[in-house]
């Protein structure tokens, strides 16, 4: 068992809203936020469901004279880091010392913005491509960008590691403050895939939902029906801190990390290990980092895209884990979509919640529960239960597996 | 010549968010007056390139920091007689 680490901050960008409660209320209300494409959107005549997020003026968050060329994953990065860095209180140089504060920062990059100047190359040659891509477009940017609003000069990373990026980064933050080599870490995932050729890539990669008539139908966890993911964007960064220091600065702590786990299937590109070995393992890691043993875990929030063989070897790894003893288990995607590996930081924001308000949110559209996921589900409406710890799983392409175990701060 | 330099110039910087307001002639595009930054002043080369079929060495963009309004058409002209020359 190694030492927790402090949240104490929190700052979303999802299709269900900005605001942590607002997100929370709605995964327990099942008010999902997935929609066929608009006409002006993209994705029109792409995809029949998509979970879209709010638009975000660039030049709200960039100097208007680099805001043109940037990626949407980048804007809602910096947004989200704006709202994280206002809800911790915390100013750097003031409050911290500028190199003791680290940014890490992941997603895929921007991929969007590029496929749009690999368009004007094709039509233009050289004079079409902007010298403004690359800090536009490259996976560091956004955490190059916060470092460069707030003056952090500490350690900056990113990791690459898909769905399982943003889980990674509350590690990887975790990881940095147990060390000693930042007081303070800045960490989160964003991403923006709602674009044709990624859409087309995961469509033609079957796996995406498909053939819904109601969009909100699609995306549906552990349920006999399900048939893929949806698409959807999003961002979300947490401030962490060092206990003491958190506490040291009179700092409001939402929640405290206890453990992670991290581990790879080794066994395909983008199909998970079916026996869900390698996630079982990811998920034992983190509970004896954190000093736990799976009775202590009051609520698990799965990864639970709504594909077939991602749900069934979750829900493989899960009871492998933890056996008949079960925490109640939902997947907060039926009502988000899946926003790749922002979702873990979202759920991440969601589990603390939960346990802020000992309300456990259901799976929605969890209508029949398929046999091959026998889970503890939450489903029908939000379970009210008291919760001390929660357990969030992030995988990603790749065969990346993530847990990160939540404690509560009075804990 | 310069007119049309000069006015394609300050079309390109609106564009690129930049106040045109207060520059004449004499305003230094770098740091010292209109604060074109590395990127800025590149990316204003590749207009000007596109728009006038003329071409600058990879270097000559940083040296556009130190021009004023006037000497960036200026030059601009003589690259544009130049290049219709040959």
């Amino acid at each position: 068992m190694s030492a927790s680490v402090a949240v104490t901050g929190i700052g979303l960008v999802s299709p269900v809203g900005t605001a942590v409660d607002e997100v929370f209320e709605a995964v327990c209300a099942g008010r999902s936020a997935i929609v066929r494409p608009p006409e002006d959107h993209p994705l029109h005549g792409v995809l029949d469901a998509a979970a879209i997020g709010p638009f975000i003026d660039p030049e709200s968050v960039i100097p208007p004279k680099e805001a043109r060329v940037v990626d949407r994953s980048i804007v809602m990065a910096v947004r989200a880091a704006d709202d994280a860095l206002a809800d911790a209180g915390i100013e750097i140089g003031r409050d911290v010392d500028p190199y003791r504060v680290a940014v890490v920062l992941s997603g895929v990059g921007g991929l969007a913005t590029l496929a749009e100047q690999a368009v004007e190359r094709s039509r233009r040659g050289r004079l079409g491509v902007s010298p403004f891509l690359l800090p536009g477009v490259l996976p560091n940017m956004a955490a190059a960008r916060v470092a460069i609003k707030f003056g952090i000069r500490g350690y900056t990373s990113s990791s690459g590691t898909a769905c399982a990026a943003g889980g990674q980064s509350i590690g990887e933050a975790m990881r940095i403050l147990r060390a000693g080599e930042a007081d303070v870490v800045v960490c989160g995932c964003t991403e923006a895939p709602l674009f044709p050729t990624f859409a087309d890539a995961f469509g033609n990669a079957l796996a995406l939902a498909r053939g819904w008539p109601d969009p909100t139908d699609a995306s549906r966890p552990f349920d006999r029906r399900r048939n893929g993911f949806v698409l959807g964007e999003g961002a979300g960064v947490l401030v962490l801190e060092r206990p003491d220091f958190a506490r040291a600065r009179g700092a409001a702590v939402h929640a405290e990390v206890l453990g992670w786990g991290a581990t790879s299937d080794a066994y395909h590109p983008t199909t998970p290990r079916p026996d869900g070995s390698s996630a079982a393992e990811s998920m034992r890691i983190a509970l004896r980092d954190a000093g736990l043993s799976t009775g202590d875990i009051d609520y698990l929030n799965a990864h639970g895209t709504g594909t077939k063989a991602g749900d069934s070897a979750e829900a493989a790894a899960i009871r492998g884990v933890y056996g008949d003893a079960m925490p109640p288990v939902s997947s907060t995607k039926g009502v988000t979509g899946h926003m790749l590996g922002a979702s873990g930081v979202v759920e991440a924001a969601i589990a603390m919640v939960a346990m802020r308000k000992g309300l456990l949110p259901p799976t929605h559209n969890l209508d029949d529960p398929d046999p091959a996921c026998d889970l503890n589900h939450v489903r029908g409406e939000a379970l009210p239960a008291a919760v001390d710890a929660v357990m969030s799983n992030s995988f990603g392409f790749g065969g990346h597996n993530v847990s990160v175990i939540f404690g509560s701060a009075d804990g | 010549m310069n007119s049309e330099i000069r006015q394609f110039l300050f079309d390109s910087l609106t564009v690129m968010k930049y106040s045109t307001a207060d520059m004449d002639d004499d305003t230094v595009l770098g740091p010292a007056g209109a604060d074109l930054e590395s990127l800025a002043l590149a990316e204003l080369s590749l207009r000007v390139e596109d728009h006038f079929g003329v071409r600058f060495n990879e270097d000559e963009a940083e040296r556009f920091a130190a021009m004023t309004v006037g000497e960036f058409c200026a030059e601009v002209a003589r690259r544009t007689q130049t290049a219709t020359a040959t």
